[in-house]
């Protein structure tokens, strides 16, 4: 089983931190790995550049997502206090091989797989309403476990009762901007407020690549990434999934006029030079606040990174509303996505 | 051919046909991106790599619905192939209702979706799952009168009548808007490209987001499995199915299961998906009303 297993490609999960090295994005391109989108699926942790301090909580739940035997491998990156013993590769060393090296250890088993860094418990003590703790007002809500449940709030659509759901999402999901965390509350996929937690790194961003895999085209965002914009047969196949008719007209609209569909034509046309968007005080509120989650993603990954820094930097953040006494906890915040 | 060598005929056609399947879906992929060929194995390599790996929970989780979501998924696919006749008068399942078990074969797979991303107590996986069942509902209709309509010519629900009745026409050209119809079902069905929407990469892999190791290996196969049946029942429906000079019937069957395939996984790679509330809009302003002009026109042919 092992040596089969050792010939298919090696299952990466890619945490991006700051100053993640340029090549990052195009480590997709080496057929020799696959970079899978939830840590379940992966054999090695990848943690390209670094993460800030504020956010190596949430690199270790991501660490302990990962399925027996893993291993955790630094690029460019200083190993955290609980990750001292992961494998780290500088600036010279060969990454790719590296990572096959370690995969074929862990089979084997020369290399042991890492233990959990956090205990396995709920992070929360049990405070719940009722004596088994499972409620709040009637059957719904209430902190069981130590999670606050989903609690009824109106929906702004048409009114009507349903749950919102209030979370943490980011900094490491691969639909997500880099380093960019929001606590979003849902009403099913509908956004009904968002604040930014942390704000996206600065980098060179693949946005265009990032929208197609978004529309359900990874091959092309593949091809995307080995630069061919101005190859006719990439531009045929684009015009011909019909990339224009599934992203809806006047989505995202900027205050400069542009919407989704504008921005991922400059983008997929142009990727190496994406124009900035004059955002104008737009926060992400504007934006998002009553979008479904597809069209938020699409939304999302539809600036250029500065653009998008300055779009979050004009929205409100918890700790701001804390300090304007506009907490969002009394809806119950029911935990992290990282 | 009786029971035991139609159900040896159907187990290797569905582990071959999955094995098949797994090797255009890379080839198509690799071809789009621009890389280079596909080993025949490494459909075995990706299964052993998976399998190499924990499996996984996470907390709470609904464990009974979680495996019987990926078994049960198999199975569906399993039963449609069985509907499927090999030859005049052979089907694993040959019940003279088999369109109408096919069809609650479609609805079950809304359900076990559903609970695939129900079990496993986590919001990107039930994000997927419901909105899954938003598409499923009318995409389950626009199913039902492209079948009905492919049954009237035959006037049975019967899928081994169905596919007599083609031996001069095939209803690729009796009914030609049947069959793009289907393959849009096949598309949900399978949890590909364009109809997409429980697995897709805007939720991480949704409904799957929490499968490792062997839970990953067995919703994988399962999705695979049920390409297999999908394009043998499309290939019944449609293409006359076991019919077809100088080669045996199951050849036949093979060769068509094999082309509808492909074009199933051509079009999940090449075609963008929309949100939902716009894919429902298309679904219910413009396709329904397809299938049900398609419907309609057979009606009319089968009155005259």
């Amino acid at each position: 089983m092992a040596k089969l297993a050792s010939q298919a490609p090696v299952p990466v999960f890619v945490a991006q931190g700051d100053d993640a090295p340029a090549e990052t994005a195009r480590l997709c391109l080496n057929s020799t790995l696959t970079i899978v989108e939830t840590p379940r699926a992966a054999a090695i942790l990848l943690v390209a550049g670094t993460i800030p301090a504020s956010l190596i909580p949430n690199l270790h739940r991501l660490h302990d997502q990962l399925p027996h035997p893993r291993a955790t491998v630094f690029w460019q990156a200083e190993p955290t206090d609980l990750l001292s013993e992961a494998v780290t590769v500088r600036n010279d060393d060969n990454l790719v091989s590296v990572l096959t090296d370690t995969r074929s250890s862990l089979l084997s088993g020369s290399h042991g797989t890492e233990a959990d860094l956090l205990p396995d418990a709920p992070p929360n003590e049990w405070r719940g309403v009722g004596s088994h703790g499972q409620g709040g007002k009637g059957m719904m809500g209430g902190t069981p476990y130590g999670r606050p449940m989903a609690m009824t709030a109106a929906d702004f659509r048409d009114g009507l009762e349903l749950d919102a759901y209030t979370a943490d999402f980011g900094p490491f999901l691969p639909m997500f901007p880099p380093g960019l965390v929001l606590t979003l509350t849902l009403q099913g996929d509908v956004i009904q407020k968002v604040s930014v937690v942390h704000l996206p790194f600065a980098g060179e961003g693949n946005a265009g690549a990032a929208l197609l895999r978004l529309l359900g085209l990874p091959a092309l965002a593949k091809r995307l990434l080995r630069g061919p914009s101005d190859d006719a047969d990439f531009k045929r196949l684009i015009r011909l999934s019909g990339v224009r008719a599934a992203i809806p007209p006047g989505l995202g609209c900027a205050p400069n006029g542009s919407d989704v569909r504008e921005r991922f034509e400059r983008l997929t046309t142009d990727p190496g030079n994406p124009s900035k968007v004059h955002v104008d005080g737009v926060g992400l509120g504007d934006l998002l606040i009553g979008l479904e989650w597809h069209e938020a993603m699409l939304v999302l990954n539809s600036f250029d990174d500065e653009s998008l820094r300055a779009i979050c930097a004009n929205t409100s953040s918890p700790e701001l509303e804390e300090k304007n006494g506009d907490s969002m906890d009394h809806e119950g915040h029911a935990g992290h996505m990282s | 051919m009786t029971f035991a060598p139609a159900l040896t005929t159907l187990i290797l056609f569905l582990a071959i046909g999955i094995w098949i399947a797994a090797i255009l879906d890379a080839v198509f992929y690799r071809r789009i991106s621009g890389q280079g060929g596909v080993s025949v194995l490494s459909p075995f390599y990706a299964a052993a790599a998976h399998l190499s790996r924990q499996r996984l929970t996470t907390e709470a989780p609904d464990r009974l619905n979680w495996y019987l979501a990926i078994a049960g998924y198999l199975a569906i696919a399993t039963i449609g192939l069985a509907v499927v006749p090999f030859g005049p008068e052979t089907a694993v399942i040959g019940i003279k209702t088999s369109v109408v078990l096919w069809g609650a074969c479609e609805s079950l797979v809304v359900v076990l979706v559903f609970l695939h991303g129900w079990s496993p107590n986590s919001p990107l996986a039930l994000i997927g799952a419901y909105r899954y069942v938003a598409i499923g509902l009318p995409i389950m209709l626009l199913s039902m009168f492209v079948l009905i309509a492919a049954a009237l010519p035959a006037r049975s629900l019967d899928l081994r009548d169905i596919v007599a009745s083609q031996e001069g026409l095939w209803n690729i050209i009796r009914q030609p808007l049947g069959l793009p119809l289907f393959l849009l079902l096949g598309l949900s069905l399978t949890l590909r490209g364009p109809f997409d929407y429980a697995d897709s990469a805007d939720l991480a892999g949704g409904t799957s987001v929490e499968d490792s190791g062997a839970n990953r290996a067995g919703w994988q196969v399962a999705r695979l499995a049920m390409l297999v049946g999908f394009s043998a029942i499309a290939a019944s429906t449609f293409l006359g199915g076991y019919l077809g000079p100088i080669l045996p019937g199951i050849v036949w069957l093979a060769i068509k299961t094999l082309i509808l395939m492909a074009v199933v996984i051509g079009l999940s790679h090449l075609l963008a998906r929309m949100p939902v509330a716009r894919m429902l809009g298309l679904i219910w302003k413009f396709l329904l009303p397809i299938a049900f002009v398609d419907l309609l026109l057979a009606g009319l042919v089968a009155l005259a």
